[in-house]
């Protein structure tokens, strides 16, 4: 890509990517119709193309393909088994597209400190937001963290039931080890500060956000009333 | 109170280790609720199973924070994640909400420090997660109906109906107790063998 950016991208506010989240939840558990929910995940795959994850938006399109083509093309003639071992697997992998698909959006996009940053603004206690940024910013450390204690099993050739008792005693004690490293860090830098916490991150809502919003609302209360 | 260490509150470093423990919790719930999609049976069971193995990260938090409010943010984070992925629904929610709110209850009687009263507060709140296949005999016959229109296959329509007895609502409830009671003490039986040793109970 030679030229450079200038494509518009269109950024929300954290806040709208939240009330979308809910949104897709509340289109994903209130509609039946096969339809509405593609309009819906075709929709929010649009949404995160403008604000520019073309790639995952690529990714995630492939995927609930693939989902509707095993469900619908496969599974009707396929051997039975095939049928009732995964049928659940991909109808609640189904259900769960409009949330991977907002939450892709705020993952690639949206840091945490953004998010945060927008949790206060709802006025969520700080008692919540710390330990659900932790478990959120955890999650990929302990992915990491798996992989190693899996290759040093490789080199110590462990295996059975010995492998759980040698995959979580590490992880537990390297939990542990984050943890104090972490609060030590965290506490340094004032996190038990009880003053109203201030940041660099300016939140407003635009013209996008109310458009979008206004949008969201609309195609879900068709979704409940019509589907 | 027994935690005249650092005050009541849940201060900075409480709340880190919360945040840790809880996404361990949750890593291991999620590998039996995926688990839960192949068989029926494997979902009623999946209480029991997450009971089993959930209790060394739920046990180790609980030793590092005792105070009150630990429970109940580890099951609100889970049951937020579940929310956002799209997975839960409002029994599950009612459920995990009075489960945490007896364990702590629990713990706070047990004074936070006894493996009786931990265990005990982890057996409730194992209990827990039962909302998730609850729903199958709360409302039989809609549940039913709706798998069906989400197309799911005459097969496994007809396994869940024949799994919804009473007896099976039994080994819900049973299960998790059990499977509790198992994960406190395996949990027990490392904390002995490394974590006391290692120095980070």
């Amino acid at each position: 890509m030679g030229a450079p950016g200038k494509k518009y991208m269109l950024k929300f506010d954290p806040r709208t990517e939240l009330l979308f989240l809910v949104l897709a939840n509340v289109v994903a558990f209130t509609q039946h119709s096969l339809w509405v929910e593609i309009t819906w995940v075709v929709l929010l795959l649009l949404l995160i193309i403008a604000c520019g994850c073309t790639k995952a938006a690529g990714r995630l399109a492939l995927a609930f393909g693939i989902c509707l083509f095993l469900q619908y093309g496969i599974f009707p003639i396929g051997p039975k088994i095939l049928a009732s071992s995964f049928t659940i697997l991909v109808s609640y992998a189904r259900r769960a597209f409009p949330c991977l698909i907002v939450g892709t959006l705020i993952i690639q996009k949206t840091s945490v400190k953004e998010l945060m940053v927008a949790l206060r603004e709802c006025h969520i206690p700080q008692g919540l937001i710390i330990p659900l940024s932790v478990t959120i910013r955890y999650f990929p450390a302990l992915k990491e963290e798996a992989g190693y204690i899996r290759d040093a099993m490789k080199l110590r050739d462990i295996h059975g039931i010995q492998k759980i008792e040698y995959l979580l005693v590490p992880v537990m004690i390297s939990a542990t080890t984050t943890a104090e490293e972490l609060s030590a860090a965290a506490v340094t830098r004032g996190v038990e500060n009880p003053a109203h916490k201030t940041s660099m991150v300016e939140m407003k809502f635009g013209v996008q956000d109310f458009l979008c919003l206004a949008f969201g609302v609309v195609f879900c209360f068709i979704s409940v009333t019509a589907g | 109170m027994s935690n005249s260490k650092n005050g009541k509150g849940l201060k900075g470093k409480d709340l880190i280790t919360i945040g840790i423990f809880s996404a361990i919790y949750f890593v291991i719930n999620f590998a039996f609720m995926l688990l839960g999609g192949i068989h029926p049976v494997l979902w009623m069971l999946m209480p029991g199973f997450i009971a089993v193995f959930a209790g060394i990260p739920f046990m180790l938090m609980a030793a590092k924070v005792q105070k009150p409010g630990a429970v109940f943010l580890m099951g609100l984070i889970t049951a937020l994640i579940y929310f956002v992925t799209g997975q839960f629904t409002l029994v599950i929610l009612i459920s995990m909400a009075s489960a945490c709110v007896l364990a702590e209850v629990i713990r706070s009687m047990a004074k936070y420090d006894s493996f009786k009263g931990n265990s005990t507060a982890y057996v409730i709140f194992s209990l827990g997660m039962t909302g998730s296949p609850l729903p199958i005999w709360l409302f039989k016959a809609d549940f039913l109906a709706q798998i069906t229109e989400q197309g799911m296959p005459a097969d496994y329509v007809s396994a869940v109906e024949a799994l919804s007895s009473n007896a099976m609502l039994v080994v819900l409830f049973v299960a998790p107790i059990i499977g509790g009671i198992i994960g406190a003490f395996i949990a027990k039986g490392l904390f002995k063998k490394h974590f006391v040793k290692a120095g980070i109970v």
